[in-house]
């Protein structure tokens, strides 16, 4: 055998990290199974999201709590894999090289709007569990044994309230909704920033969020200029920079539709993802269902597709309907009826107050990651610069 | 006025009827006249009456010897009751959201100057007067803090009365009462949104404002310093007066009913105007990092820290616990993000890319910048001394990698990591400044360059105490000796060619002592030093040492030199130059022409030559 120095044809391209030798395919590259991996991961996920295995499919129903949990959770498995592909194991200089010099600063910005998207759907969350406390009251009232006016009164005061907050955290600028939850309308008082200024207190989302932002532009400019990559550049980075775009632009538009958030009125329900991508065949799936649910609701005003949160008000219409007609002691069947909608009511805030703290947490949790890897891509870039700058 | 306890039937039964007329006349659904008029607003007597009322209906509902009937009315009254009650509770809190005047918060301050301009009545939330409460506080700010830097217009919890104290007892007498009707969680809604707009309103007069992170990336950095040095002000009042106020009414509104009660109120006042005061330090501790950020960054820490007791105190309940996590991550990233700034100030610093050389081989903008940068964070060694704690990443000794210095830490035993880190802006600042010194085309001026710029560093060190502290009179000594040595090489450099020119030997022919000079020789000598001279000075003339001293004693040292050469020269040699034609043209220079030319040197301008 003549000496043993390596060759620099295809032994020189094992992969030591992977500990894999394949003798067979010559043109097996690592870095490239590392992406083509990443992709397919990415699409395995959303399959899942899309069409959940029979067992748990009851309970994640499309935009219930705990379906939005899982997609949370999607959004930071896909992040930890991207990070992986991106940074781990590169020479930071390609991260500077066209095209990626242009669409690294891109993703970096899309993620500093994905963290107020995060700041925006948390506080939609506090919204939610505003109405879950109205619910509360409702239930407990309806929840009494025999049920008599008093209570169906106090139920029926609860759930217009629910109703109202609704409709004002829907429709930011009207405020005429909220003076119905009081018992009377102060038309004797003279005073005209008294009602204005009650009204107002409805208004939980305003509290934080600045006054010209809106959730919906935001999203659009997310996504505008997100553009799938022609093929063949130097790195191979821009394919699967364009799929964690997709994802995050996904995963936060899925999430302004789902909850209360400011002006979110002109929701594109379609952003671009080319159809033959079959990566992206799930999402683009789960779009179309989103989207049509937006359309359903589009006209009547919806404060957010959250399964529960839609229930919810289905419920407390139906509930206030037999709050108005109620005469002690109501015929049985309907009272049967009313029971059972009592029941689904309480299993829903039960659902909430279950499920909104952890996807509060998570959304948190997503909040950390994306400054986390912002930073860490910053520091590469500028390292990457500082190296390819001669010093005289 | 209470009417005499029967506690047989029949005058239970008419204590009963009494309350529920009252209860009943005070139906809002029913009546106009129950729309119109606020029962507490009203009559004392009327509030004890219905008070009363309602604790009637209470007590029979507790009874057991009641009918269906009876209970299903007692139901409907309490129901009517409490959706009164509730609406009596949201119009007395109404009917106190004017905010307090804050300026009540510095008179409390003995050494304060109150200004009353603002005690005038504040319009409703519109009225913007927050620069005169910034103002006053200020004022309250400098005349308590001895004119240290940091802000301590309150310096610690202090709990104000938000609403009279007539109101508070009105309050915690509705409370009770609907909390014993099981309205709890309608008592806890109606006061939480109604103090959250008062909150709301407060944070508009403090000037906070709501930006998203977006926003805050997209502005200049002057004007975010401006908005931190506002929300630094503006925090310490939220949280140690306002919230810790709003905690205490809760306390005292819900007092007796156990903590979960006040603490769900607090938390729903409180949460929403919370999270927009954190964001914005959060905004800002994530924002992209550059050298310019440093200081303000540190003072934002620095006051954050400030208020790490208060906010465990006010923010104690389990509930507000990711308001006291949020702060701690809040206080993490700052720290990061002042290491990270400081690496890359080490980083510009090496790399400022500058070619053109500075005119005159004077103090390079670079050297200022450095040296008033490094003495600020000698201002701010206190905290920075906690944060830094690695020491500066240098280039080996051993890398051949000649675009970074190397420098070994071993002979700096004893230092802190920042006093490391000082030292190593010095050394790439000298580094980065000897690659910019070999633009200029004469060696000489890259002399005096480095001279120059190593002095300054020098005596910026020596101006500043805690610089010179941390830097140490070891690396200090090393300093002046560089820019001793760059003194001397800058003369060797210009004059050791010039003296050479008054030197004795070749001179004289061979053989003879006294007469065999060679004539020829001479006045070349001459000749050229004149033009070596003359080129000298003229150039020399526009060249710069900024300093006084040193200027004077380069130039004492160059005469220490020249002066007695030249003397000597012509005490030697004149006569013969003398004696031969046009000596002018040869002893161009006499002695005093050269002191006083000297004395042009270094001046930074241009002179006329003689």
């Amino acid at each position: 055998m003549p000496g043993t120095e390596p060759q620099p044809s295809f032994l020189g391209r094992i992969s030591i990290r992977r500990n894999q030798v394949s003798a067979m395919d010559v043109n097996h590259d690592p870095e490239l199974e590392e992406l083509e991996l990443f992709q397919k991961h990415v699409a395995d996920r959303f399959t899942d999201l899309l069409s959940p295995q029979e067992e748990v499919a009851s309970t994640e129903t499309l935009l219930s709590i705990s379906w939005l949990r899982k997609l949370v959770d999607v959004f930071l498995c896909c992040e930890a894999e991207f990070k992986a592909v991106l940074i781990m194991g590169r020479d930071p200089s390609q991260i500077c090289k066209p095209p990626l010099d242009r669409l690294i600063p891109e993703l970096l910005d899309r993620a500093v709007k994905a963290l107020d998207i995060c700041n925006a759907v948390s506080s939609g969350i506090d919204s939610v569990r505003q109405y879950q406390k109205f619910a509360e009251i409702a239930v407990s009232a309806l929840e009494q044994k025999p049920m008599d006016d008093g209570q169906v009164k106090r139920a029926r005061k609860a759930l217009n309230s629910l109703l109202t907050a609704m409709k004002v955290d829907d429709k930011e600028k009207d405020f005429k909704g909220a003076e119905r939850t009081w018992s009377f309308g102060r038309r004797g008082n003279t005073n005209p920033f008294h009602k204005e200024r009650a009204a107002r207190y409805f208004r939980s989302l305003s509290m934080i969020i600045a006054k010209n932002w809106s959730a919906s532009k935001q999203i659009q400019a997310m996504s505008s200029n997100l553009v799938p990559p022609r093929g063949g550049e130097p790195t191979g980075l821009a394919l699967p920079v364009y799929v964690m775009s997709s994802v995050m632009v996904f995963v936060m538009w899925a999430l302004v539709a789902a909850l209360p958030c400011q002006e979110r009125s002109g929701l594109a329900t379609h952003f671009p993802i080319p159809r033959q991508l079959t990566w992206a065949h799930s999402m683009i799936g789960l779009q179309e269902r989103i989207g049509e649910e937006w359309k359903k609701k589009e006209k009547k005003g919806s404060v957010g597709l959250l399964e529960e949160m839609q229930r919810m008000e289905k419920l407390a219409l139906n509930l206030i309907e037999f709050a108005d007609g109620f005469q002690f002691p109501g015929e049985t069947e309907k009272m049967e009826e009313v029971a059972a909608q009592v029941a689904e009511l309480a299993e829903i805030f039960r659902k909430m107050g279950e499920g909104l703290v952890p996807l509060q947490a998570q959304i948190r949790e997503v909040f950390h990651r994306i400054v986390r890897s912002r930073t860490e891509v910053l520091e590469v870039l500028d390292h990457a610069a500082k190296i390819s700058q001669p010093t005289t | 006025m209470e009417p005499p306890e029967n506690s047989d039937a029949s005058g239970g039964a008419v204590a009963f009827e009494d309350a529920q007329k009252i209860i009943l006349r005070w139906d809002s659904t029913a009546s106009e006249e129950a729309r119109e008029r606020m029962i507490f607003e009203g009559d004392r007597e009327e509030v004890d009456l219905y008070l009363k009322a309602v604790d009637d209906i209470q007590k029979s509902m507790s009874s057991t010897s009641i009918s269906d009937d009876q209970d299903k009315v007692n139901s409907a009254t309490i129901q009517i009751a409490m959706a009164r009650l509730e609406d009596e509770f949201r119009n007395i809190l109404l009917n106190h959201t004017t905010p307090v005047e804050l300026n009540s918060l510095a008179a409390a301050d003995p050494s304060s100057s109150v200004h009353s301009s603002a005690a005038d009545e504040y319009e409703e939330d519109d009225h913007v007067g927050d620069e005169d409460i910034q103002d006053q506080i200020q004022r309250a700010d400098s005349s308590a803090s001895n004119g240290n830097t940091s802000y301590r217009s309150t310096s610690s919890i202090r709990e104000i009365d938000l609403i009279p104290q007539e109101a508070v007892a009105d309050l915690q007498s509705i409370a009770k009462r609907m909390i014993s009707a099981g309205y709890l969680r309608e008592c806890i809604q109606v006061y939480g949104s109604v103090r959250k707009s008062v909150v709301d309103a407060y944070f508009k007069r403090l000037g906070i404002e709501k930006l998203s992170i977006g926003d805050i990336q997209r502005l200049e950095w002057d004007a975010l310093e401006t908005k931190i040095r506002r929300w630094i002000r503006a925090a310490k009042v939220c949280i140690r007066i306002l919230f810790a106020s709003e905690k205490r009414l809760c306390e005292q509104i819900f007092d007796g009913i156990g903590t979960a009660v006040d603490d769900a109120c607090f938390m729903e006042t409180i949460k929403g105007p919370a999270i927009q005061l954190f964001n914005f330090a959060e905004a800002i501790s994530i924002s992209r990092r550059s050298p310019e950020k440093m200081f303000k960054i540190l003072d934002l820490h620095d006051a954050l820290m400030d208020l790490v007791p208060d906010i465990e105190v006010v923010f104690e309940s389990k509930s507000a616990d990711s308001f006291r996590v949020q702060a701690a991550e809040i206080l993490s990233r700052l720290a990061e993000a002042a290491r990270g700034i400081l690496s890359e100030f080490e980083n510009a610093v090496l790399r400022e890319p500058s070619l053109v050389p500075v005119p005159g081989g004077t103090i390079h903008p670079l050297t200022r910048y450095v040296m008033n940068y490094i003495s600020l964070i000698s201002d701010y060694k206190q905290t920075l001394i906690e944060l830094i704690l690695s020491k500066p990443s240098t280039g080996s000794r051993y890398s051949g990698d000649s675009t970074t210095p190397d420098m070994e830490f071993a002979e700096l035993e004893g230092k802190t990591p920042l006093a490391l880190h000082l030292i190593w802006i010095i050394v790439i600042l000298q580094f980065n400044l000897d690659g910019k010194s070999k633009h200029y085309k004469d060696v000489s001026l890259a002399h005096l360059f480095m001279m120059n710029n190593v002095h300054y560093i020098v005596q910026k060190v020596k101006g500043s105490p805690e610089l010179r502290e941390m830097i140490g009179d070891d690396y200090l000594r090393k300093l002046t000796g560089k820019f001793r040595q760059a003194a001397t090489s800058y003369q060797r450099a210009t004059w050791v060619r010039v003296l050479y020119c008054l030197r004795d030997e070749g001179l004289h022919v061979s053989g003879s002592f006294s007469s065999g000079v060679s004539r020829s020789a001479l006045r070349e000598r001459f000749k050229t030093f004149n033009a070596m001279f003359e080129e000298v000075h003229r150039t020399q003339a526009t060249w710069l040492v900024p300093d006084n001293q040193l200027r004077e004693e380069l130039r004492i040292s160059i005469s220490e030199k020249l002066i007695p050469a030249y003397r000597s020269f012509l005490g030697r040699f004149r006569s013969h130059i003398e004696s031969g034609k046009h000596p002018e043209n040869y002893m161009k220079y006499s002695v005093e022409d050269l002191e006083s030319d000297v004395l042009d040197f270094f001046e930074g301008y241009a002179v006329s030559q003689h």
